[in-house]
């Protein structure tokens, strides 16, 4: 005994497992086949197993089958700890290893056998390893363990039965009425999970879910759980709904309120504060109760209050002002979660005097609290600034010290994001703002943050008053840091040379020494910026350093892959690849105003819709020879009303000398299938249909698409026009149970609502970083200049929106923000023509007595599109 | 354990044997090992077996721990990973079933080709089951069928049984018990 502890402390408490071998493992695993069986031995290997699967390890078939195979040999111990660990055992191979339908029989028999220790777990491990073929074999043993009279085993067959109606819902489905049954029980967590399996069951049929809460909602069930979960669940309908606080659905909420249970109270509380519609009345009993336990002796309930409150403050501030005085008792409290809470959550109640107070207050114990929470804090930060402009120098100040301390990359990550954000909202924080982020690359550990800040400070930095000071923290990064870092300050460098003259021959000496570089890619920018910048040519430097890449990614790819499996005798032409798509501004506000984690994904998948659309177009062979794909329109446009027979939704899609209409459809009639579908376009405007490409066959519910081909006229300046569209189809009549479908069709049409092209249908947007730049590239050759007179529009604001959606151009420089209070703004758009001319546009708007007055000078590459884009307005 | 060690030593502890009951589905494996058990154990229904179970029950001599394999077709590949370490093999035959017995002799072939049984000594019981049935072969004409004849390395025995009356079941158990302990102990010296 005492040479095991002295083993122990030598290791220093270390993991036992961690030095595990996957193959000696393995190995030991073939002593389950040994008879008699050593229990204490066997659940040793097992747990092994289970520990090295649990970490990830992988382990092939063959192995893991052989593995598997053992293990079923210790059915015949009657060791119970040895028992459950084989179930857990057949848990984790049922994905692995081959023939896991072998251990059936002998779980049906533990689950319906005498000893209750195995039932439930092999209730458990039977559903992991069971099929919908098999499903029906165990149907049976699972009714009767729903509704068994021992809890551990109901509970087993109800959560399982959720997991299976992932797979095979058609058959959990006939399980309803055991479970109804079992909702009836008096043990808590029997009543939680068949609640939670009966809404399962019901959730596609909303009346039948409304039913079951109001229901449930009256004769009062035991379990706090169930309670909880009938309160989301009530809280759902709500929202699908749109229902307000008249719905018996709301009364249930606000009567759980005043349940007796904690628990119930607070999820009543959270569901009522997080709902979409809720005016200031219906949340003041909610927010009262949060209040109340605010001061809860439970620091749960505390945590738990504090946290809902601070995201209500995002919402509705007002409503929270009310817990202030408990919120500054919290400040002291001894739990620093709930005082970060706390503290941000006044912060964003408070007023503009008690900022500096606040900020003092949370720097006093920044460092003792955990890295999500200073995010949070961070976070608070950030919407401060948004809301008090003013106090940008205290954040600064702040948010800089917290950069200086210790903590992992996504901490570090808010704090560079928020400066960031900070600096483009706020020119007068600009130049501190830049300051600090030199000062945090000095000493930077993550790549990510330091490439993305030399990008940031070769954007910014030049057209700073003193650009000559950014020079030396990134020439530092080129002597001191890793390849990628290196290859982006080299980037940034080129681009002070490039827009600063007095700057040139200063920087053209530091790239020189980069061309020495051990990395090809440092090498390589360095090569390039150097033979560029020596051109001394403006628009050389605007195309090639300070504007970047903007064709698409993906689409680059493509079209280069295409050209090297046909090669022909014209050299590349980068024209002819999809541009890649600017985030809209309502997206961008979206993601501002939502939830930090969820617009990343949505902006993702709108980047790469151009290029999905693009993969589906390449697949008609009937579209081959109409050219490279310029661009899409943005949402599909709705050419029925909703809940009509058919669903048309369309596309445009614009090529050099053509526009496809994608139009999908989708036939709501069970009793009918639809073929050879086209829309029919008329237009009077010299557009020409070419072609239509029908969709052969349209059965019920499922989408089909058909495009029509369209040629756009040979006056270049002709590119706006209306289209009437009808839907053709024949009719075939069909048997909505069997499929079965007549012979015999008829012919029928459907008129759908007109499709327009607009002037933003040729353009793509473009972000041109240094605009100015750009522009003096373009050119004043096409130059065309008019002055309208916009009569219709009240303010600034509304003119840039809408000049922005006429000539569907990107803003350029954040100059679709009007400065609150000016009478005059410059508003610069960039953006690319069909063909693959650039566009820029600098439009003057003066806020006059009648409406807005606009000065508009358009330059091009190319003078119908500079005439186009110049009519747009008008 | 010293005193288990020194019980079995005496003899006075039984030995434990594992073999393993195979055979075409529906041939009675399950039945046959459910009416082995003590009566206050047996169970009334008996459904078709998914892959397999653990059955135990005893003689006057030895404590069985019987793998009751699935008889279905699609399990019946399964049947060898139970081969290696077992001491009998018990094979049941539904003796009405003429014309799936090609196909018990195919499985039957198969079996004694196996690696893991090719070179060992290992006892096999038949059961013909089913011999209350009036269109039941006998257990002579199924031994011809099944040419049991040539199983010449293996002790092997073959006996009509009823599963449902226990009829014959006794006679054929004793003979197996017998053949099993001597391999036991040829084993262990």
């Amino acid at each position: 005994m005492m040479k095991r502890d002295k083993k122990e402390d030598d290791n220093g408490g270390l993991n036992p497992f961690s030095y595990l071998e996957k193959t000696s493992v393995l190995q030991e695993g073939r002593r389950f086949n040994e008879t008699p069986i050593n229990p204490r031995t066997c659940c040793h290997i097992l747990t092994k197993i289970l520990y090295l699967l649990n970490q990830g390890e992988h382990i092939g078939t063959t192995e893991a089958t052989e593995t598997f195979f053992a293990m079923t040999k210790l059915f015949q111990s009657k060791d119970v700890t040895l028992r459950r660990l084989v179930y857990l055992g057949i848990k984790e191979m049922a994905n692995i290893a081959e023939d896991v339908i072998i251990v059936t029989s002998s779980l049906t028999k533990d689950m319906t056998g005498k000893e209750d220790q195995f039932r439930g777990p092999a209730i458990r491990a039977l559903c992991r390893i069971t099929d919908t073929t098999m499903l029906q074999s165990i149907e049976r043993y699972m009714k009767q363990a729903i509704v068994d009279k021992v809890h551990a085993v109901s509970s087993a067959a109800l959560t399982s039965s959720l997991h299976l109606a992932r797979q095979s819902p058609d058959v959990v489905k006939r399980w309803v009425n055991e479970a109804q049954e079992a909702v009836n029980s008096d043990n808590i967590m029997v009543q939680y999970h068949a609640l939670g399996l009966l809404f399962h069951i019901r959730k596609n049929d909303k009346l039948a879910v409304t039913k079951l809460v109001s229901k449930f909602s009256r004769h009062s069930l035991k379990s706090p759980y169930a309670y909880c979960l009938l309160i989301r669940i009530a809280c759902k309908l709500l929202e699908e709904e749109g229902a307000g606080s008249d719905s018996p659905m709301f009364e249930f909420l606000e009567s759980c309120l005043r349940h007796k249970s904690e628990m119930v109270i607070y999820e009543a509380a959270h569901a009522i504060v997080n709902m979409k519609h809720t005016t200031a009345k219906e949340l003041a009993p909610a927010v009262s109760v949060l209040q109340l336990f605010c001061s809860s002796p439970k620091p749960t309930l505390r945590f738990a209050a504090v946290r809902t409150l601070n995201k209500v403050s995002m919402k509705h501030p007002a409503a929270v002002t009310a817990c202030n005085l408990d919120l500054e008792n919290m400040i002291t409290d001894v739990n620093r979660s709930i005082a970060t809470l706390a503290i941000t959550t006044l912060l964003k109640t408070g007023s503009e005097s008690s900022v500096d107070r606040l900020m003092k207050q949370i720097s006093s114990f920044m460092s003792e609290i955990s890295d999500e929470f200073k995010i949070v804090v961070v976070q608070a930060i950030r919407s401060l600034c948004l809301k008090f402009p003013r106090k940008h120098s205290v954040m600064m100040n702040f948010l800089s010290s917290m950069l200086r301390d210790e903590g992992g990359f996504e901490y570090k990550k808010a704090i560079v994001d928020t400066i960031i954000g900070i600096i483009e909202e706020n020119q007068e924080a600009k130049e501190a703002g830049l300051a600090h982020l030199c000062e945090f690359i000095e000493d930077c550990e993550h790549t990510v943050l330091a490439t993305r800040i030399l990008h940031l400070l070769g954007r910014e930095g030049p057209r700073t008053p003193q650009p000559n000071k950014y020079i030396r923290f990134i020439y530092n990064r080129v002597i001191l840091e890793n390849a990628a870092v290196r290859a982006a300050a080299v980037s940034a460098l080129a681009k002070f040379g490039a827009h600063c003259e007095d700057l040139l021959p200063s920087i053209v000496v530091l790239l020189q020494r980069s061309e020495l570089d051990t990395d090809d890619e440092v090498r390589d920018r360095a090569t390039f910026y150097l033979n560029i910048l020596r051109q001394k040519q403006k628009a050389l430097n605007s195309a090639y350093i300070l504007n970047g890449l903007q064709v698409s990614i993906v689409g680059l790819e493509r079209a280069l892959h295409q050209y090297t499996l046909e090669p022909s005798e014209t050299p590349f032409d980068l024209k002819t690849v999809p541009l890649a798509v600017q985030p809209t501004q309502e997206m961008k506000t979206a993601a501002v105003a939502g939830e930090i984690a969820a617009p990343k994904a949505t902006e993702k998948i709108a980047a790469s819709r151009q290029d999905i659309y693009a993969e589906q177009l390449s697949r008609v062979p009937e579209l081959a020879n109409v050219g490279p794909l310029f661009k899409s329109s943005n949402l599909p446009i709705e050419l029925t009303e909703s809940e009509t027979e058919y669903n048309v939704r369309c596309v445009k899609h614009t090529f050099p000398h053509h526009i496809v209409f994608q139009y999908d459809c989708i036939n709501t009639l069970n009793d009918q299938v639809l073929e050879n579908v086209t829309v029919q376009m008329e237009s009077a405007d010299g557009f020409e249909v070419v072609r239509y490409i029908p969709a052969p066959k349209l059965p019920y519910d499922q989408p089909g698409t058909c495009y029509t081909l369209v040629s756009l006229p040979d006056d270049p300046t002709a590119v706006t026009g209306t289209f009437s569209c009808t839907l053709k189809f024949l009719v075939k009549d069909c048997d909505p149970n069997t499929g079965e479908t007549d012979e015999e069709g008829y012919e029928d049409e459907y008129v759908l609502e007109d499709v327009e092209i607009v002037v933003a249908d040729h353009v793509q947007r473009v972000m041109k970083p240094n605009f100015g730049a750009s522009w003096e590239e373009v050119g004043a050759e096409n130059e065309l200049e008019d002055t309208y007179a916009l009569s219709s529009m009240k303010t600034l604001e509304e003119a840039v929106k809408n000049v922005i959606q006429f000539m569907g151009m990107q803003p350029c420089e954040r100059s679709d923000k009007v400065p609150e209070g000016k009478s005059s703004h410059t508003l610069y758009l960039g953006g690319v023509y069909r063909g693959g001319h650039d566009v820029l546009v600098r439009s003057k708007l003066a806020l006059t007595e009648n409406g807005v007055t606009m000065q508009i000078t358009v330059r091009s590459t190319d003078s119908s599109a500079a005439e186009v884009i110049a009519r747009a307005v008008g | 354990m010293g005193f288990s060690k020194l019980a079995s030593w005496l003899g006075l502890k039984k030995k434990e044997a594992q073999i393993i009951v195979v055979g075409l589905d529906n041939s009675g494996k399950t039945t046959i090992l459910n009416r082995l058990k003590p009566d206050n154990e047996q169970r009334h229904d008996i459904v078709p077996t998914i892959g397999f179970t653990v059955e135990q029950f005893q003689t006057k001599s030895l404590k069985f721990t019987a793998f009751d394999m699935s008889g279905q077709g699609r399990y019946r590949n399964l049947w060898e990973a139970y081969y290696q370490d077992c001491n009998g093999i018990v094979f049941v035959i539904d003796s009405c079933d003429r014309l799936r017995l090609a196909v018990a002799k195919d499985e039957l072939d198969l079996l004694l080709e196996n690696e893991h049984i090719r070179n060992r000594r290992i006892p096999i019981l038949f059961f013909a089951n089913k011999m209350d049935k009036r269109d039941a072969m006998s257990s002579v004409k199924c031994s011809a069928v099944l040419g049991l004849e040539e199983i010449r390395d293996k002790p092997w025995h073959i006996c009509a049984s009823n599963a449902l009356t226990g009829e014959g079941l006794d006679e054929g158990l004793s003979w197996f018990a017998d053949q099993v302990k001597e391999v036991i102990n040829s084993k262990r010296k």
